[in-house]
């Protein structure tokens, strides 16, 4: 607890001092590499241990992001927001130290699991990026230069929303390769690839919804705003997928 | 004439796909909204889907209807959009720039094939066995469940098992087989399983399965990755 509490600290006082944030993101990495000595096992079973998870994960995420901008400053605050209020829920929400049911002792699980908190990481990282390209006075004044063009093409008005697509590609190619490895992992275990649960439908929103963020970007109309609010919206529900659906409804992935 | 040039402009539009992920995405909505209160989705996997549909009111499954019925012209739209454009770019240098986005339509077209054949012929029974139990899986072999071992921690947690079982045909052993924690027996195109066990006295829950869909899941879950990371790859290739 003094370690989480620490980084907490760490994160609330990177808003004034930002090598701060690489604190905390080093003790919540030695918090998760005590619990998975301590359980022998990977410790992402349980909210308590995946939402520290996902809380570094974004920290780790936001840095080579953050160095592509040239507003920074509003980016990280924004991260270290978010990851304070994760690393709350960390410390309020009840260990799982039980053992592990041998069904979920596979690489399979592990892979899933990693995987997924992953990309919901990025589509975190993705939405930030999204408010920072809404809450400037004009993008494309603050944001774009002569970097922008370069990486996004001339169309491409702002390094922000360059960026947000670039993470919500990443996160969605991690998600796809998450949903592959529980869909091999659900079949060895149960004979069943996929399950219509309300865990899966909305997995599957998920997934339509940054398939359709994707291809939104390849239409001028959607550029800018539009495909900021999108990338916002994937993340909130992102997060009803990954909490609302596990606190509210019965489903596969209750273990 | 004039028809035709509609419908292939229609299926060749990205505004198409657009609208049609958009409507997917309000039917699966009303569908999160709908499924958890309704006890018939308990049962949605102990016949095929489609089968499963047909005897459902139309009140709590008109949104997978819709789905389907999106999901079918998706998927003109998806081949119809990959066939486009390989013809228009076929002259472009980075030809895995130009196939790496059809691999993934290739792949997303096998994955929904592999969800209507197991919509359409998937098998799921369970039963409840203790050892020496005998269950019949075809008109000529039974299953045989010859031992259950259960291992638990000093707490009580089931921390490993495993169950040996054997096949008989016509009163003849001709297989035997372990079942383990995500290691299926795979026989006769049957998945056996073991659901659930209980230690005291020892008996296990098997479920007999078959997935028509799965090898088709499979290649396409292989393909639609090796196409996005091909095109991520290159991206970054093109931005350096």
């Amino acid at each position: 607890m003094t370690l989480l509490a620490l980084s907490l600290a760490s994160y609330l006082f990177a808003l004034w001092k930002r090598p701060l944030l690489y604190a905390g993101l080093i003790l919540q990495v030695v918090y998760i590499v005590l619990r998975g000595t301590e359980l022998g096992r990977l410790p992402l079973v349980g909210p308590h241990d995946t939402i520290i998870f996902l809380s570094a994960s974004i920290a780790a995420f936001s840095i080579p992001f953050g160095f592509l901008l040239k507003d920074r400053k509003r980016f990280f605050d924004a991260v270290m927001v978010l990851t304070s209020v994760l690393t709350v829920f960390v410390m309020v929400s009840g260990k799982h130290n039980a053992p592990l049911p041998p069904v979920l002792k596979t690489f399979w699980f592990e892979c899933h699991v990693v995987l997924a908190f992953m990309s919901y990481a990025l589509f975190g990282v993705a939405a930030i990026l999204g408010y920072i390209y809404l809450s400037s006075s004009s993008p494309a004044v603050t944001d774009a230069g002569p970097e922008g063009e370069a990486l996004n093409g001339p169309r491409r008005d702002s390094i922000s929303e360059g960026l947000q697509y670039r993470a919500a590609l990443m996160g969605y190619c991690l998600f796809t390769l998450s949903m592959i490895f529980g869909g091999i992992w659900a079949y060895l275990a149960w004979g069943t690839y996929w399950l219509w649960t309300p865990k899966e439908l909305w997995t599957s929103i998920l997934w339509t919804f940054y398939s359709l963020y994707l291809h939104a970007r390849l239409r001028n109309w959607w550029l800018g705003r539009p495909m900021a609010y999108l990338g916002i919206a994937g993340f909130v529900i992102t997060m009803f997928t990954y909490l609302g659906v596990s606190l509210l409804m019965k489903s596969s992935h209750s273990f | 004439m004039l028809i035709i040039k509609n419908i292939t402009n229609f299926f060749l539009s990205l505004r198409t796909t657009l609208w049609l992920l958009g409507f997917m995405l309000a039917l699966m909505l009303a569908g999160a909204v709908i499924m958890p209160g309704q006890n018939e989705f308990q049962s949605i996997h102990s016949v095929p889907m489609l089968e499963w549909l047909q005897k459902q009111p139309g009140n709590i499954t008109w949104w997978l209807w819709g789905s389907i019925g999106l999901l079918s012209v998706l998927a003109v739209n998806t081949l119809f959009c990959s066939i486009e454009s390989l013809v228009k770019k076929r002259k472009v240098t980075q030809w895995l720039l130009l196939i790496s986005p059809q691999i993934i339509h290739i792949g997303f077209l096998f994955i929904l094939l592999a969800h209507l054949l197991s919509a359409a012929g998937s098998y799921q029974a369970t039963a409840v066995a203790a050892e020496g139990d005998m269950l019949r899986i075809s008109d000529d072999a039974v299953l045989r469940v010859k031992e259950i071992n259960i291992r638990s921690d000093p707490y009580g947690y089931i921390t490993d098992w495993k169950v040996g079982i054997e096949y008989l045909k016509d009163g003849r052993l001709f297989l035997t087989d372990m079942i383990a924690p995500n290691s299926p027996s795979t026989q006769m195109g049957f998945n056996i399983n073991v659901k659930d066990l209980r230690a005291y006295p020892e008996a296990v829950l098997l479920q007999i399965s078959r997935e028509p869909g799965a090898v088709w899941a499979l290649a396409g879950g292989i393909l639609f990755m090796t196409g996005i990371l091909a095109l991520i790859a290159l991206k970054m290739k093109m931005e350096r």
